[in-house]
């Protein structure tokens, strides 16, 4: 079975309303990533400033398909043992025990060493077989019996190493356990990376997914946003705030105000009845938007500007 | 339409971006998928393929619209056409509304002058004029895309070939007989001259247009190759000024392609922390008694590099580039401590921390720039940094070891020279006149583990290659 055979998933416009309905506003372009991504089986690598949306792309796929979402954090040191499987030495070693008592009932009747050894051979070599396989975030998206969307977040904070482990599972969807051999994935999963570029990928990674650069959304395709996540905020409110929040992207900061902190936003004016933007609202609600001291005392300055230009007219 | 995918793919290598086999296919597989129908969907869904960085989304983005301008902008134009039958002529030249009319109204003396002169009557029954009469710009384009293929214009290298190309895509489409033609009526000072004019201008417009682009698609990243190998092999000190800011892309690219390819970390083993799961596992073996035990292991960063840079007037001009290539160094990998020098010794990490390059080599240039003495030098640098530096330390020295004719100071020298992994002394100067006048080069070579001459990108490229793989 593949994936591609969802109905969900037949063309672009149709994946577009799709993650309408959940919710997930999205523009044509992440849309055209997802049906390509199903359409040719490849994982898509989506990188963006935080607070886009990425993650939040690989969840509203999950939800649509009505698939497991399999998700695994990457940080620096992460393994195989964390990322792939593991064995259960515990049950190892209770079997190597129970082994031990059976053995003299098992080579009861044998002659010699070389019959004994023959008659240990006959016995399937279970030690290391999938009973005892602890199977982890990447092999377990595998072992799915419809699929899964497989998201791998913040794939940047890995290791070198790392990404060269994922190397054969995206490209072949299969994972090689040196014990047993190779698992093949029962449904290829749809795989999500997500990257907020603190580091460069390495070229054989990104050779092997599609790349998805998601950029801060424009004003329009930002209320939109707003309008389905926060729907009681009425029409003016929002799109004063949504300007506000683009002309506050236009300073220096140390960290942009994403989608999230817009959506956080809104819900906070909406909690504080605001009808409509004023400065000394704006300025008590300020740290919702920004999350730095220094940030915060830079829009102050230029609190009554950006609130002039934010306005229409 | 493959083959067009295929050449497209061409030109965006030209423009540095680097595309994969595997990533064709994969743009093949894009296309088939999305169908040519849809301009911007098409377009979104090859930058998916191949383009990896943001970067190079913007240069794809580019270069899809110069290369598929063509065929798309002629298809709307002749959509135009049809749907607006009123006007039967839209001028070439397309900016006049009424240039359009005037050309219907010019038909008529051609036509006369067609039928006084059998030469022109000719002419006009030709395909090149039949197009230009018809205002049929498919066929036009096709017959310069003919003509191109004909001349070798996909080897246009360089800007200055592009009037000769030009020249020889004329000919190839025959425009001499219309420029006869031209020269005939200019003679009898017939009315339909301004007619024949006007095509043979719009013919050479066209192919000028059309040589134009191919050039921006096929050469410009080609000429661009061809400087930066050029520069590579440039003695520093003979760079022009403008090309500066080539260099120190240069010297980034290096770099990054250097600190990518070596920045694989070192284990080391951690005691302290059992690795109960690896223990265990290996106790089995032994019947479940853990015999042997294993410990977590953590990774070492890369050892730490310590750059010391001649500031002073007699290598100036090396010491931007050393400083350049510093500055980008200490961008990509972790553990980079600069110092400059002249008259006296200052730790610059800073500065390069703080400040954009350009700021922050002119402010070392201005702290420390001046009179050399190596002695005091080395001895600010024993003050500063001796006691960091251990056998994971490598010392970089940039400098033309002229003292002079000062105290040099040897013994701080041995002592760095025993204390640290390796020093690495690179000389902009020729081999050969080390040691001459105040050059202190040969004794100073004799507290080195490497020593070489370094002035252009090249041998600096081998120099940290060799350096980074001997730090492993």
């Amino acid at each position: 079975m593949q994936i591609d055979n969802f109905p969900q998933l037949a063309s672009v416009a149709q994946i577009e309303q799709g993650f309408e309905s959940f919710g997930y506003i999205c523009s044509t372009k992440i849309a055209t990533a997802v049906f390509l991504a199903c359409q040719l089986r490849k994982p898509i690598l989506v990188e963006g400033p935080p607070g886009v949306g990425k993650t939040e792309l690989a969840k509203t796929t999950a939800q649509l398909l009505d698939l497991p979402l399999i998700r695994l954090q990457c940080y620096e040191g992460l393994d195989e043992a964390k990322a792939l499987y593991e064995w259960k030495y515990g049950k190892q070693l209770l079997y190597t025990q129970v082994l031990k008592e059976k053995l003299g009932d098992l080579l009861k009747g044998a002659k010699g060493l070389a019959e004994s050894v023959e008659r240990l051979h006959q016995f399937g070599d279970i030690f290391y077989s999938e009973d005892f396989l602890e199977p982890r975030p990447l092999l377990k998206a595998m072992q799915q019996e419809r699929g899964a969307i497989l998201l791998i977040d913040e794939i940047d904070k890995s290791d070198y190493e790392f990404e060269s482990l994922l190397l054969e599972i995206l490209s072949d969807y299969q994972i090689s356990i040196p014990e047993i051999g190779t698992i093949k994935a029962r449904t290829s999963p749809m795989v999500f990376l997500t990257s907020n570029n603190t580091r460069d990928i390495s070229d054989a990674l990104k050779r092997r997914c599609l790349h998805l650069y998601i950029p801060f959304p424009s004003v329009e395709l930002e209320e939109r946003i707003v309008r389905s996540r926060v729907p009681d905020v009425d029409a003016q409110l929002r799109h004063q705030l949504v300007e506000f929040v683009h002309s506050l992207r236009q300073l220096d900061l140390k960290k942009s105000p994403a989608i999230s902190e817009t959506i956080d936003w809104a819900r906070s004016l909406l909690l504080l009845h605001a009808g409509q933007l004023d400065e000394e609202m704006v300025r008590s609600t300020l740290n919702v938007l920004l999350k730095f001291e220094d940030d915060i005392e830079a829009a102050d300055a230029e609190l009554r500007a950006l609130l002039q230009g934010g306005r229409p007219g | 339409m493959q083959s067009k995918l295929v050449s497209f793919i061409q030109v965006l290598r030209s423009h540095d971006v680097r595309v994969s086999p595997a990533e064709t296919l994969d743009a093949m597989a894009v296309a088939t998928t999305l169908g040519y129908a849809n301009r911007d969907l098409l377009r979104d869904g090859l930058a998916m393929t191949l383009a990896k960085t943001p970067a190079e989304e913007a240069v794809f983005l580019t270069c899809f619209d110069r290369y598929f301008y063509q065929r798309l902008s002629d298809f709307s134009r002749a959509q135009e056409l049809a749907d607006d039958s009123s006007r039967p002529e839209t001028g070439e030249t397309g900016n006049e509304p009424g240039e359009g009319a005037a050309a219907a109204g010019d038909a008529a003396p051609l036509a006369a002058a067609a039928a006084a002169d059998a030469d022109i009557a000719a002419l006009l029954a030709s395909p090149l004029m039949q197009s230009l009469v018809d205002n049929d710009r498919n066929e036009l384009t096709v017959a310069i895309g003919r003509a191109a293929e004909q001349v070798g214009l996909r080897q246009i290298q360089l800007f200055t070939q592009k009037g000769q190309f030009t020249r020889r895509i004329l000919d190839a489409m025959g425009e001499e007989q219309l420029r006869s033609a031209v020269i005939e009526l200019e003679r009898q000072e017939s009315p339909a001259l301004a007619e024949l004019q006007r095509y043979r201008d719009i013919l050479r417009e066209e192919v000028r247009n059309y040589v134009e682009r191919e050039y921006l698609l096929h050469a410009e990243g080609r000429t661009r190759q061809f400087m930066d190998e050029v520069l590579s092999k440039t003695r520093l000190n003979n760079i022009e000024h403008m090309y500066l800011h080539k260099v120190h892309e240069l010297v980034r690219k290096m770099a990054r392609k250097l600190a990518s390819r070596y920045s694989r970390k070192r284990r080391q083993v951690k005691r302290g922390q059992l690795n109960m799961a690896k223990t265990i596992r290996k106790g089995i073996a032994n019947d479940g008694v853990m015999f042997n035990t294993y410990w977590r292991q953590v990774r070492k960063e890369k050892p730490q590099i310590l750059a010391v840079c001649d500031v002073s007037g007699s290598v100036a001009a090396y010491a931007k580039f050393l400083l350049l290539f510093l500055y980008s160094l200490q961008d990509v990998l972790p553990k980079v401590r600069s110092f400059a020098f002249s008259s006296h010794l200052g730790e610059v990490s800073s500065y390069f921390d703080d400040y954009p390059v350009e700021k922050a080599i002119e402010l070392v240039n201005w702290k420390y720039g001046g009179a050399t003495d190596y002695g005091s030098s080395l001895q600010d640098f024993a003050r500063l940094a001796l006691d960091d530096i251990n056998s994971n330390t490598t010392v970089i020295i940039l400098g033309d070891a002229r003292n002079n004719n000062g105290d040099p100071r040897l013994d701080l020298m041995q002592n760095i020279y025993q204390r640290s992994r390796q020093v690495i002394w690179l000389n902009p100067e020729s081999r050969r006149v080390w040691g001459s006048g105040d050059s202190e080069m040969l004794r100073y070579q004799s507290a080195c583990h490497f020593s070489a001459e370094c002035n252009n990108l090249k041998q600096l490229e081998r120099i940290v290659e060799q350096l980074l793989k001997s730090t492993h």
